[in-house]
């Protein structure tokens, strides 16, 4: 088993609790013992990155610092937003002894625990995607996806800035695909797959978001997917809350179901209803349940 | 019809454009790229002015170092202006906003360079052309939306020829590359800032753009080049691309290395090192590679010893440039360098106001020959002189247009001539195709007019390049179409290269001794100040170049031997 | 080495698109460029691209290779040609097409003249000699300062795809290299122009700027140091900004994002009004958690407390950002990895030690 930090970030925690529910059932099967970070806070998005940095700075620096403070030497997010804003943060601290100083000044002042540099910030799709996490994922996802057509969404943030996440390429990344593939599904290819679903401006730029939102949704379609995954909450909220906007604007109704990361495997690992909770999407999932005798 | 028209946008064309402008003049800019492509923003390492905020200093010395620099055949009273007016011009600069490399004090930071006797070479990081070539540009894009005759740039419009009438420069005469169509503009002075032509040989520094377009123009209306026979060749360029790796290296530190470590200028400047003169340098490595001390026809350049942090922050550009076209990362090991045609010193002869011998024809630059450089160029005076005497050509085009009578309508037979000129190029269809021309053109220039030549190389070259002309007569241009015609354009330039290169070879010939960048080993290895201390004069005749000579003007200072 | 090419060929005039193939025999040493010349020169002269410096800083050569824009000069053909893959090359997104390779850049310099790109000193006197401004105070600018215009960043920008009126990453970069800049005392006026309907906060944040620009300017984080400076000169009434400040009130409250009060916080309550029908959508299946009671972290009081500590720390605003720019530019080329820095430069395997002549040789 390897022991990990388990970040889960605002979505899994309250929106999204289906990511967390599933995540946390499946991750003893593909070996992974979570240890749940509770003194954190949000991360801050890109939303504090820009209006606060040096606050975004400092809450993330808190949030290293917890996970080191477990003796865990890996930090595990399921959020693509979450993992670049972890990173970009630990990239900092790690390379500026000055700024790494400040801030724990700072952490320390305040009654939090100093950072010094000792975790690494991984999503769950990293773990699982190759290596031993990805050998014991074939053996887990036992009951297989009987072919079932889906459509890999990465987003923005899980692949751009390349330097900062770097885990694989970022203009024909695959990790999601092996996923797919080692459930038993069939993953299938669309130019959009790495575009952005428009989630951080579709509260403040509406129009302009849809119109990035329904590229992604509209080519899996026309590809012939039964369903999307996604290793984001956001992409997925977007994708999936969004999807009736998309309906009234251009009256095009897509009923694209689309999936957690941890769904999808966890369809796969032969996880419950209650694990599972699909309920709580707002495009009906029952196409691909019915499909596969869930 | 404007006021003034400007024939290309770098630095030379856009300081002097904003100066006609702020002059009160109509100003129209021709420039066959977007002006912030132009080549002067590939310099790199500094821009020279007496400050003083490195160590002490004054223009006198700096117009020394150039005239020690130029071997003594700078015009003198051009090189005070230059190094007088220098401080001015650049402190113009960073009021416009132009970013700068900063010293502790907060002051414009100054570091050494080639053959300065007191670092005032002004910079940022290595990328010192780029931030003045966007500076400019700022200030152009300003002026474009400013008064009731804001400024014009015809982008990407391609000048071909200068429209001459009644003894008068009246315009030129434009191939429009983005809709086809010859145009004539019109302007009651013209400055010509085109820059330089290293393209004419093989390994250079140059971009694709610098063909000599303006010295050919010039040339065949009538207006006589200067000291053309003088090419820089700079001693660090990239092996092999010929990319440029700046003199910055040196004068943050870095070593000049030959194939056992050894730092062999020691042996031929043992005063100043690496940190000789450009001439000094090209010559010195070109006799190690001779000797058989060279690592695939290179010279190393060392910076390991300046340690990461220094190279990141003084030198990224230099590092990307090694790290991305010889794969060489500088902070692990030294980077591969040759000498490489990197600035020509001659160019249309001008006066100290950049006027010159046809009225209403002005010229700045490169392209210029004022002259403040002579037979060599110190590294960072050619950025100083695009700005103070583009300011200077600017202001005295301008202030000539604002004075002269009106001119009437300007006759359109130029551009009938070359509409026919054009359109007999066009229709070859079977023939040769330019690229041959030019790779012969470039691979003989470098083997016959490089660093080192002798007598019957160079008679040789004249014999290759009358051939070539030969050839040129007949090479076809595939595309026909009107949609940006690079192919076209490319051919014409390669006429302008043919041109310049037989003037240059033939001064070269006629120049017997060694002096600056012009070097003659074997047969007049010493300078001759009695016979040739004078300025080579061109001029163009139906049967080719001719050559006369003109006197250096010399205010302060008599030859002395030159060594470092 | 043999190169092929597939070059998506353009005739405006015909209106006509046309992929063609093309295989030639390049030095190893080709970069995508090189091999365009060859194919022009002795294949195809109608073939037209812009080029000039072929060093990566006149920014001539922007195009597209498999969908993604690269500077043509900058591309080293050799691991393409050895894998066997024949690369697409087309013209810049989000851009006329003029010919083949050759897109109309005018919208694009439209944009950087729309920013008002140019030093604006108000009354301030500036003197006989240069402002006095450090090092460390220019620096705030430094990579905003190395934008050689190329147009990589607005070919790639999903917003701008969405919304053709967006700013863009080029424009806007542009814009933070004077609000950044020390000697501009035009910032407040700069900053609610760009605060418009189509500028910072257009920004869809899908860093595809950062990733394809090839000067590592990072535009993105340009853009993000507009949003922190415009939110500390409180020019924040766009609903972008509002959105952006209710993360940090949450943080500072709740250590979590109060979702629920998102939308009426961004959007006003009035407009939120309208979205109720969508609201009850998402109520229906949990997407909205109640807001009380207030899903509150642990230790949420280091947060609080967090925050009132780093207003007093100097790195407000974009310096927030620029801070982290030392750490980052380390990660431009692998030099904490690679068998160079392995072996370091004196190392076995590495170069000789330089000596003067005649010095003793160890």
């Amino acid at each position: 088993m390897r022991t990990v930090a388990y970040y889960k970030g605002c979505l899994a925690s309250l929106s999204a609790k289906e990511l967390d529910t599933s995540t946390q059932a499946l991750a003893p099967k593909v070996g992974l013992e979570l240890i749940e970070l509770e003194a954190v806070t949000c991360c801050g998005a890109g939303d504090i990155h820009e209006a606060e940095p040096d606050y975004y700075l400092h809450l993330n620096a808190r949030i290293l610092a917890y996970a080191e403070a477990t003796g865990a030497d890996t930090l595990m997010t399921v959020c693509n937003v979450c993992t670049l804003n972890l990173r970009q943060a630990n990239h900092a601290l790690k390379g500026d002894a000055a700024l790494l100083e400040r801030v724990n000044d700072n952490l320390v002042t305040v009654g939090a625990p100093p950072y010094s540099g000792g975790v690494e910030v991984m999503h769950f799709l990293w773990l699982i995607s190759v290596g031993e996490g990805y050998e014991l994922l074939k053996g887990a996802a036992h009951k297989g996806l009987k072919g079932l057509k889906i459509a890999p969404f990465y987003g923005c943030q899980i692949l751009r800035p390349s330097k900062l996440l770097g885990f694989e390429d970022p203009d024909k990344p695959e990790s999601l695909e092996r996923i797919i593939a080692a459930c038993g599904g069939e993953a299938v290819d669309y130019p959009a797959k790495i575009k952005c679903c428009g989630f951080p401006i579709i509260q403040a730029r509406e129009d302009v978001a849809l119109a990035e939102l329904i590229q992604p949704i509209e080519q899996a379609k026309e590809a012939g997917a039964d369903v999307m995954v996604t290793p984001c909450p956001l992409c997925h909220l977007s994708l999936d809350a969004w999807q009736s906007k998309l309906r009234k604007q251009t009256g095009k109704d897509f009923q694209m179901p689309i999936l957690h990361l941890s769904q999808l495997i966890g369809v796969a690992a032969g996880l419950d209803a209650s694990e599972l909770k699909f309920k709580r999407h707002v495009v009906s999932v029952s196409a691909v349940t019915e499909k596969l005798a869930v | 019809m404007h006021d003034v028209v400007v024939v290309g946008a770098g630095c030379a064309g856009m300081r002097a454009a904003i100066e006609a402008f702020d002059t009160g003049a109509s100003v129209g800019v021709v420039s066959k790229l977007h002006p912030t492509r132009s080549h002067s923003g590939a310099a790199e390492g500094g821009i020279n002015a007496a400050l003083g905020n490195a160590a002490e200093d004054s223009p006198e010395k700096h117009a020394f170092d150039t005239v020690k620099g130029s071997d003594y055949l700078g015009d003198q009273d051009a090189i005070e202006i230059l190094a007088a007016e220098a401080p001015g011009d650049i402190y113009q600069l960073e009021h416009w906003g132009c970013v700068f490399s900063r010293n502790g004090e907060g002051k414009l930071a100054q570091r050494p360079f080639g053959a300065a006797g007191s670092p005032r070479t002004v910079y940022s990081a290595d990328i010192t052309g780029h931030v003045l070539i966007h500076v400019l540009y700022e200030q152009t894009m300003k002026r474009m939306e400013q008064g009731s005759t804001p400024m014009h740039v015809y982008e990407e419009f391609f000048a071909w020829r200068l429209a001459v009438e009644d003894g008068r420069c009246v315009g030129v005469v434009c191939w429009d590359l983005v809709n086809g169509g010859l145009r004539l503009i019109t302007g009651r002075s013209v400055v010509i800032a085109t820059g330089g032509m290293g393209r004419i040989y093989r390994v250079t520094t140059n971009a694709y753009a610098c063909n000599g377009d303006g010295m050919a123009m010039a040339l065949h209306a009538g207006v006589p080049l200067k000291d053309v026979e003088f090419m820089q060749f700079h001693p660090t360029t990239l092996y092999p691309s010929g990319v440029l790796i700046t003199e910055a290296c040196r004068g943050e530190g870095g070593y000049l290395l030959n194939r056992d470590g050894e730092r062999f200028m020691a042996r031929y400047a043992p005063n100043a090192l690496e940190l000789a003169s450009r001439d000094v340098v090209s010559r010195s490595e070109t006799t190690e590679i001779e000797a058989g001390r060279d690592v695939s026809g290179s010279m190393l350049l060392d910076l390991r010893h300046l340690g990461a942090e220094r190279i990141r922050t003084r030198l990224p550009g230099s590092r990307e440039l090694a790290l991305t076209f010889a794969g060489v990362d500088p902070i692990f090991d030294p980077i591969p360098v040759r000498p490489g045609a990197h600035y020509h010193m001659g160019g249309i002869a001008t006066d100290n106001w950049g006027a010159t011998e046809l009225e209403g024809l002005y010229a700045a630059g490169e392209v210029a020959c004022v002259s403040v450089h002579g037979s060599n160029r110190l590294g960072g005076n050619s950025l100083m002189e695009t700005i103070t005497f583009g300011r200077r050509a600017g202001q005295a085009a301008a202030e000539r247009a604002l004075s002269a009578a009106p001119a009437g309508t300007v006759s359109d037979v130029p551009l009938v001539q070359a509409q026919r000129d054009l359109e007999t190029l066009l229709a070859r269809k079977d023939g040769e195709r330019p690229w041959k021309i030019r790779d012969e053109l470039g691979s003989s220039m470098l083997e016959n007019f490089g660093v080192f030549r002798y007598t019957e190389r160079m008679q040789e070259q004249l014999e290759i390049i009358v051939a070539l002309r030969e050839r040129y007569e007949h090479v076809v241009v595939e595309d026909k179409g009107d949609v940006f015609n690079t192919d076209l354009t490319q051919a014409i330039e390669l006429g302008s290269m043919l041109d310049v290169a037989w003037c240059m070879v033939q001064a070269g010939l006629a120049r017997e001794e060694s002096r600056g960048s012009h070097s003659r080993p074997a047969e007049f290895p010493e300078r001759d100040d009695e016979r040739f201390l004078k300025h080579s004069v061109t001029q163009w005749t139906d049967g080719g170049p001719e050559l006369s000579y003109k006197e250096v003007r010399m205010t302060k200072w008599q030859p002395e031997v030159r060594s470092y | 080495m043999k190169v092929a090419l597939k070059i998506w060929r353009y005739d405006a005039v015909a209106g006509e698109r046309a992929l063609r193939e093309y295989e030639i025999d390049a030095p190893v040493e080709a970069t995508l460029l090189d091999c365009l010349d060859i194919v022009k020169d002795r294949v195809d002269g109608t073939l037209a691209y812009r080029k000039s410096c072929r060093m990566m800083i006149c920014g001539s050569c922007g195009m597209r290779m498999d969908g993604a824009a690269v500077l043509a000069c900058k591309v080293r053909m050799s691991e393409v040609a050895e894998a066997g893959h024949i690369p697409v090359i087309s013209a810049m997104g989000n851009m006329p097409i003029v010919k083949d390779l050759v897109v109309d850049m005018e919208p694009f310099w439209g944009k950087i003249r729309a920013v008002t790109p140019f030093l604006q000193p108000g009354y301030a006197d500036p003197g006989e000699k240069e402002n006095i401004v450090s090092q460390q105070r220019m620096d705030v600018i430094h990579k905003e300062s190395l934008c050689i215009m190329c147009g990589c960043c607005v070919s790639e920008c999903n917003s701008m795809e969405a919304d053709p009126d967006f700013l863009g990453p080029a424009a806007l970069a542009k814009g933070m290299r004077f609000v950044g800049d020390a000697r501009d005392q035009a910032t407040v006026e700069r900053l609610q122009e760009y605060s418009g309907e189509h500028g910072i906060w257009d920004c869809t944040r899908c860093y595809f700027c950062q990733e394809r620009c090839p000067k590592g300017v990072d535009p993105r984080d340009a853009i993000a140091k507009l949003g922190a400076e415009a939110v500390r000169a409180g020019i924040d009434s766009d609903m972008g900004a509002k959105h952006a400040k209710w993360f940090v009130t949450s943080a500072k409250t709740t250590g979590w994002l109060r979702e629920t009060e998102l939308v009426p916080k961004t959007q006003g309550i009035a407009k939120s009004m309208k979205e109720v029908k969508f609201a009850m959508g998402l109520l229906r299946h949990g997407k909205v958690p109640p807001p009380f009671p207030p899903h509150v972290a642990k230790h949420v009081e280091e947060a609080r407390a967090l925050y009132d500590l780093v207003k007093h720390d100097g790195a407000q605003g974009a310096a927030g950002i620029v801070q982290g720019e030392h750490a980052l530019s380390r990660l431009e080329h692998a030099e904490d990895g690679g068998a160079a820095a392995e072996r370091g430069p004196y190392g076995p395997g590495s170069f000789a030690e330089p000596y003067l002549p005649g010095e003793e040789t160890t």
